[in-house]
């Protein structure tokens, strides 16, 4: 009975066993790992992605291994994904974990393999990745102490994108349309009724002799000294004539006294020296005629007229015609004389 | 609806009054030198019946100016030193207990007199210099319980230092206007400086003649009162008394925040009548906008009164003054 107790006692350990050893090995066969990288050539400092994969039957709690900032020397881990499950069919699972790498050493530098140390123990078996290399390439010139102490570069200007500025564009069409709001609001309840102009239409620039004129073609034709409004008369002279020559001399003269006018006149050359003597006196017997009462004889109105119509028109500036022009006039004069014939 | 004037005869009339104003001039530069516009300020107040505001350093013969007017005009003047002790008894008189008569007697003060030199107004504690203002207002001093009306003609000339403002007390903005013009006294040319040397140095300083009696004056005064002034003018006067008020409505918004307040209407009042002046020493019966603007800097300069944001600035109300003369549109 002993015997035959020994050899179930046998089989069994034996069965036991072998079923052991299968299973264990079938685990083995079924964990891998592997490293892969976006890029094996970067310019220093650029960075890339080292995706790291664990494919595992579903079930065995597996650790990645706890790696912090570099993976040598030369080979720093900017920032390090959480660990993602991407596959769970046919029993297993493929999980990912992406690192972000940069290299600040320029040449070729070993990457060796990442070691699942915790994940070996677990299942008694060796579990890393191949070992891989990254090539870093230095863009810029060497520095040669060689030439001494140079200037710190500038930054170097990117160009400009468009797609800066989209993270501004809520803020921009926020207050376009609270400006739009509030004028809405100060047109609507506040009664102001703004007028837009947009195009607005040119006005002509009537050159300042013309406009004196004109003043003073209209002051005749108003006969005011014939009704007795002299002071009126010689007012409206006087203010045409100072606007005149406000624009044509520049002078202050609608601020200044009569002694002032002139001496503010001195400096300029007239055409004919009787000009000045002209405005002279028309701007004395105004003054006479507004402050002390004087009555001018009628000769004397007419004179101050002709005195002013002689100083605009000998001081006013002569328009510059062009050929064309000139010919034109010429045509039209030939065209009314041929009629008149 | 305009008064019927008779330019002519006032023409006539001013000539034949005035004929005093080169003698009494060319009596005063004998004495003088330079100092021009001071003597023109005193014959403008003279003959407006306004009194005047000096403002220079010592020295810039303010005393001997007035001495020879009361010298020319034949009358009486006196000089007051103005200091932190003075009181108004001091100025305008008391009364005093006379043991011979048993009563008390009134005893006038240097006050009663045509030419009042007021030296250094500002050293005068505020109760006698509102003693002097008052007099000069009123034309008339109260003593007990008299009154006794002051002479004419009656003008005052008050002196400030520019330069010593330690232990004044300077004049407040009410009692500054009653004065008609203030005159601003710089330093002689050099050959004015030159012939003031020779002046002094002489064995006889030169002496003015008296050419003119007191109702000559007072005459005189009411021709000046019939310079005929146009409604024109008056207007004019009145847009430059405004525009030292509200400066925005002529365009000079840049001194709103500058004048703390503008010149009173006693100052248009003291424009006009200093014109007509101005116009009578020209000989003229009429008033011109020439006038006004001579005589504007010194009827203004003392009545506008400078904000902190104007002195932090530095503008002055002299530059005020032009730039409202530069602006408002002559008739």
């Amino acid at each position: 009975m002993s015997i035959k107790k020994h050899i179930q006692q046998t089989l069994l350990l034996a069965v036991s066993l072998i079923l052991f050893g299968f299973q264990s090995n079938s685990v083995a066969q079924n964990v891998s790992v592997s490293a892969t990288m976006d890029s094996t050539v970067i310019f220093i400092g650029g960075q890339i992605d080292l995706k790291l994969q664990l494919s595992q039957p579903d079930g065995l709690d597996l650790p990645f291994p706890l790696l912090t900032d570099t993976i040598t020397k030369n080979i720093e881990i900017v920032r390090l994904s959480e660990l993602d499950t991407l596959n769970r069919e046919n029993g297993r699972l493929l999980i990912e974990q992406n690192l972000r790498i940069t290299s600040f050493d320029s040449g070729l530098h070993y990457v060796p393999p990442i070691v699942f140390e915790q994940a070996g123990e677990k299942i008694n078996q060796l579990v890393q990745t191949e070992a891989m290399a990254l090539m870093v390439i230095n863009p810029f010139e060497e520095v040669d102490p060689q030439k001494g102490i140079m200037d710190i570069k500038k930054p170097i200007s990117t160009p400009f994108h468009l797609s800066e500025l989209y993270k501004y564009l809520p803020w921009v069409l926020g207050i376009i349309l609270l400006a739009g709001i509030v004028t809405f609001i100060i047109l609507k309840y506040m009664g102001r009724d703004i007028p837009v102009k947009i195009f607005k239409k040119e006005v002509p620039v009537i050159p300042a002799h013309e406009r004196a004129l004109s003043e003073l073609d209209k002051i005749k034709q108003e006969k005011l000294w014939q009704q007795n409004r002299i002071k009126e008369y010689y007012s409206s002279v006087t203010d045409t004539l100072r606007h005149y020559m406000e624009e044509r001399f520049e002078i202050r003269a609608m601020e200044q006294t009569t002694d002032e006018i002139m001496d503010s006149l001195k400096e300029i050359n007239f055409r004919d020296v009787k000009s000045s003597d002209n405005l002279k006196q028309i701007l004395m017997t105004a003054d006479l005629v507004k402050f002390a009462k004087h009555e001018p004889l009628p000769d004397e109105h007419d004179m101050s007229m002709i005195n002013a119509y002689f100083f605009v028109n000998q001081t006013k500036i002569e328009e510059i015609k062009s050929l064309e022009e000139e010919k034109a006039a010429m045509l039209s004069k030939e065209n009314e004389e041929a009629v008149t014939e | 609806m305009e008064q019927s004037v008779d330019i002519k005869a006032i023409n006539e009339r001013i000539k034949e009054e005035s004929s005093f104003v080169d003698l009494l001039t060319m009596e005063m530069n004998k004495v003088i030198v330079g100092q021009k516009h001071m003597i023109e300020g005193l014959l403008i107040g003279l003959l407006s019946d306004g009194h005047i505001l000096l403002e220079g350093v010592p020295g810039l013969a303010k005393t001997l100016a007035i001495n020879t007017l009361a010298n020319v005009v034949d009358a009486k003047f006196s000089r007051i030193q103005f200091t932190p002790d003075l009181l108004p008894a001091d100025l305008l008189g008391t009364m005093i207990y006379s043991q011979k008569k048993e009563e008390f007697i009134v005893k006038q003060g240097p006050i009663f007199t045509n030419f009042v030199l007021a030296d250094e107004i500002n050293r005068a504690p505020a109760k006698v210099q509102s003693a002097l203002l008052e007099a000069m207002q009123e034309r008339q001093v109260t003593i007990g319980e008299t009154t006794y009306p002051l002479e004419e003609p009656f003008l005052v000339m008050a002196t400030q230092n520019p330069v010593e403002q330690e232990g004044t007390y300077p004049l407040p903005e009410a009692q500054v206007d009653r004065f008609m013009l203030k005159l601003v006294l710089d330093y002689p040319k050099k050959e004015e400086e030159q012939m003031i040397i020779r002046h002094n140095l002489a064995k006889s300083f030169p002496k003015a003649s008296t050419i003119l009696k007191p109702e000559d004056i007072v005459r005189a005064r009411q021709v000046v009162k019939d310079v005929y002034m146009d409604e024109k003018i008056e207007k004019y006067i009145v847009d430059i008394t405004f525009a030292t008020r509200y400066p925005e409505q002529y365009g000079l918004e840049k001194f709103k925040d500058m004048i703390s307040f503008g010149a009173s209407p006693r100052a248009s009042i003291s424009l006009s009548m200093a014109a007509k002046a101005y116009a009578f020493i020209k000989r003229r019966g009429y008033v011109i906008p020439e006038d006004v603007r001579a005589i504007c800097h010194d009827v203004l300069r003392h009545r506008i009164g400078l904000s902190y944001e104007a002195e932090a600035n530095n503008v002055t109300s002299e530059e005020i003054i032009s730039e409202i003369l530069n602006q408002v549109e002559v008739p």
